[in-house]
């Protein structure tokens, strides 16, 4: 048993953590924001670094040892508040195109990804934050020996860069039901495409998408006809991994840095780590923050185990992550005052992150009724 | 990165859970998971069967009679047992005096008295808190005065476990008042079968009989019961705690109350439906199981990192805030879903006839009191934040 990363793990994160030290402090992330230009550029870099390969196994075309791996670049973008979309290109869609395609079809679609040719976004459709796609507003129906697609997805993460979308639509049965959901890769140029591109709240790119009519052949199709929505499951598991340790890597910032704070602003003739209500806050911090930490290295551990472990630890993961990740923010900003909400420093920025995240794929109620339905009767939460 | 345990100890948990299923009488665990208590004979009784494995003393060298085991050895061990529901031994002679002995003892103290734990002659119970010295230890005013070759001790211990079971006491004890508050404690072995000894019990929450007053007056102890050197007893107190830090994540424990927490929310309820379709119930019994799971791997991280030969910083204050929240959540929603017979006190039933409630709920509402105690003992749960703070802000 160890929970340290590896040599290659621990040189992975050496290496992104000296790029974005580098690359990405909150001024150049500011910039970023405002030049599209250079966000493409340096996701061209991160293609270059080999980041997006590490997302991928060798057998898969990447350079990864494990899916680890990828985990320890979500961590140091954690800290580094990234906003660069290497969760929905690599991390989900990535899963998607390995569960769902084969041949030279996944091969190209994997290696134009991995050289940062290529972005993806999964519309799973509804009002959801991209779990849920069994709620999909998104209808398909056979026309010939192709499929017509439409509806329509407010907030598609990483929309406003995609050139492919993955589109859950329904193609059987009624909206709620686990069978009868299909996924399509919809190019963005295609004919009845739309989009509007837009920002959420924590400055990662997003997009509302329009499908009218679009005509598709039986090639866009991934995966199996009405038989989607496992492959949404297991690719947001993946997803659900990455930001529990990107949050983590959010905490580990934010703890240091509210007790350096407080060792420097004086008020009422002493600093505020003084106060033993301050640090009891800070030891609070602390000991979601552990906790938390050992999900998400336990959850990533188990993803490329049996997969009822590795949804079951993905649950609990969030669960713990998504409830930390909301206090340790909240009071990271509340400890620095005014200076806590002001956009100058990184401390708000984070704190809005690590809302997002627990809001995103599914909340901690939604989580903590998914592990209890998967800790049911049949599954032992004792195992060896 | 790995979850993988030795083969060595994945075959020790199986050895303990087939030892357990074919040893522990069931009508032991039955009392140590409804919380009911153990008599000293049962106790006793249950120590022999584990004699012959050594694992009556899990913390004990091989050449003292123990079975030797390191870290995560003992770790498994203290997890197995709590799951099966295995009493829990005379713990305080066997984990926390045994080992300060074998490290600290003289070779007469050795020989005469770790054999007398061995075959449960000896019953100790630990003299450390005093009225003036809670969380604040090196506050305690217990006087020990040299008289020759004796002590003469004098001073009061209070929330003495098992004192009115034990015949022998070990008492951090006063012996110098000169310089730093800690640098004038020893630590000493007295017997209490002797006059100037009064044992008082304290009822707690639910007259639950644990914890003691223990007065000790004018009673001469001879210098050779002195263990360390006098005026040493605070490194030999890190000593003694530092050999339980782990086990305030009580991790076996609140998995066989987790287990019976799973097992009561899946029966029907009142309404003859499963409790589980109570949403809000269901929300939190998940979310108390996802909390434990985060405190066990965070044990086991603390472990793994230790075996590494990193040293351990203040996770080890973290499991114990945590575990102890944790077992309280968990003994609260076992009474909660008992419903009225989960009211019910132990002590006041009728006598005779049958059962009013069945016996594995007459203890959930006392049980449940009970735990309280968990985040006050052995440095309160606002201790272990000073600690935690301590080190976070460097001070």
């Amino acid at each position: 048993m160890d929970f340290n990363y590896d040599d290659n793990q621990r040189m992975l994160f050496d290496m992104v953590d000296r790029f974005l030290t580098d690359k990405h402090d909150l001024a150049s992330r500011e910039k970023l924001l405002k030049d599209p230009a250079a966000e493409a550029a340096l996701w061209s870099e991160m293609a270059e670094l080999g980041l997006i390969g590490a997302a991928f196994t060798e057998d898969q075309g990447g350079f990864a040892n494990s899916s680890v791996d990828a985990m320890v670049v979500m961590e140091r973008f954690g800290r580094h508040l990234v906003t660069q979309p290497y969760l929905y290109t690599a991390i989900i869609g990535g899963r998607l195109l390995i569960e769902g395609l084969a041949g030279d079809a996944r091969d190209e679609a994997i290696a134009s990804v991995i050289a940062g040719e290529s972005q993806l976004a999964l519309a799973a459709g509804s009002q959801h934050l991209l779990h849920s796609a069994q709620d999909t507003s998104f209808t398909a129906e056979r026309d010939g020996a192709g499929w017509t697609v439409r509806g329509r997805m407010p907030v598609v993460l990483n929309g406003d860069r995609a050139d492919r979308f993955i589109v859950a639509a329904r193609t059987a049965g009624s909206v709620g039901e686990r069978d009868g959901v299909t996924l399509f890769l919809v190019e963005t140029d295609g004919e009845g495409v739309s989009r509007r591109s837009l920002r959420t709240i924590d400055a990662f790119g997003a997009a509302e998408l329009v499908l009218e009519n679009v005509a598709l052949g039986d090639d866009a199709v991934l995966g199996p006809v009405d038989g989607g929505l496992p492959l949404v499951e297991t690719a947001l598991d993946y997803g659900i991994v990455a930001v529990c340790n990107e949050a983590i890597g959010s905490m580990e910032y934010l703890i240091p840095a509210t007790a350096e704070y407080t060792r420097t602003r004086v008020q009422y003739g002493a600093p505020l780590s003084k106060f033993q209500v301050l640090q009891h806050r800070m030891a609070d911090m602390y000991i979601q923050t552990q906790t938390a930490k050992s999900m998400a290295l336990v959850a990533a551990m188990s993803l490329d185990g049996d997969p009822i472990e590795r949804a079951r630890m993905a649950s609990a993961a969030k669960v713990q992550v998504g409830r930390s990740a909301k206090f340790v923010g909240y009071q990271a900003v509340q400890l620095h005052g005014g200076m806590g909400v002001s956009e100058e420093l990184d401390i708000g920025h984070h704190y809005i992150r690590l809302n997002v995240i627990n809001q995103l794929f599914g909340d901690t109620g939604f989580h903590s009724r998914r592990f209890g339905a998967l800790a049911g009767p049949t599954t032992q939460l004792v195992t060896a | 990165m790995d979850l993988v345990l030795d083969d060595k100890v994945k075959a020790l948990r199986e050895e303990l859970r087939a030892f357990f299923a074919k040893n522990l009488p069931p009508e032991y665990a039955r009392k140590t998971l409804a919380g009911d208590k153990l008599s000293k004979d049962e106790h006793i009784h249950w120590h022999s069967l584990l004699k012959e494995k050594g694992w009556h003393v899990p913390l004990w060298p091989k050449e003292y009679g123990g079975p030797g085991w390191g870290p995560m050895e003992r770790f498994i061990w203290e997890e197995e047992s709590g799951l099966a529901g295995a009493p829990r031994l005379n713990h305080v002679s066997q984990d926390l005096l045994g080992p300060v002995l074998i490290e600290f003892g003289t070779p007469e103290q050795k020989a005469e008295l770790l054999p007398r734990i061995l075959s449960s002659e000896d019953w100790w119970c630990q003299g450390f808190s005093e009225p003036q010295a809670g969380s604040d230890l090196a506050n305690l005013q217990m006087r020990a005065v040299r008289d020759g070759d004796d002590y003469i001790v004098t001073g009061t211990k209070l929330w003495t476990s098992y004192a009115h079971v034990s015949n022998k006491i070990f008492c951090l004890v006063r012996t110098s008042t000169d310089g730093p508050k800690q640098a004038g404690i020893s630590f000493l072995l007295v017997d209490m079968e002797q006059p100037g000894v009064t044992v008082s019990p304290i009822y707690t929450l639910g007259h639950m009989l644990s914890v003691n007053e223990v007065q000790i007056e004018d009673v001469r102890v001879p210098v050779s019961n002195l263990v360390g050197r006098e005026g040493g007893a605070w490194d030999i107190t890190k000593f003694l705690l530092g050999n339980e830090r782990l086990m305030g994540a009580w991790i076996g424990v609140n998995m066989a109350f987790a287990r019976q927490v799973r097992a009561r929310l899946e029966e029907n309820g009142p309404n003859g439906r499963p409790r589980s379709e109570n949403a809000a119930l269901a929300q939190r019994v998940a979310e108390v199981e996802t909390d434990l799971l985060a405190l066990r791997y965070t044990t086991y991280r603390v472990l793994a990192d230790e075996l590494s030969g990193k040293s351990a910083g203040s996770e080890v204050s973290v499991i114990k805030v945590r575990g102890g929240e944790i077992m309280q959540a968990l003994t609260e929603l076992l009474m909660e879903m008992a419903e009225a017979e989960g009211m019910v006190h132990p002590y006041h039933m009728p006598e005779g006839g049958p059962p009013v409630v069945p016996a594995e709920l007459e203890h959930m509402a006392q049980q449940f009191f009970d735990k309280r105690k968990l985040t006050i003992y052995g440095g309160s749960s606002e201790i272990q934040r000073n600690i935690i703070a301590r080190r976070l802000l460097n001070v």
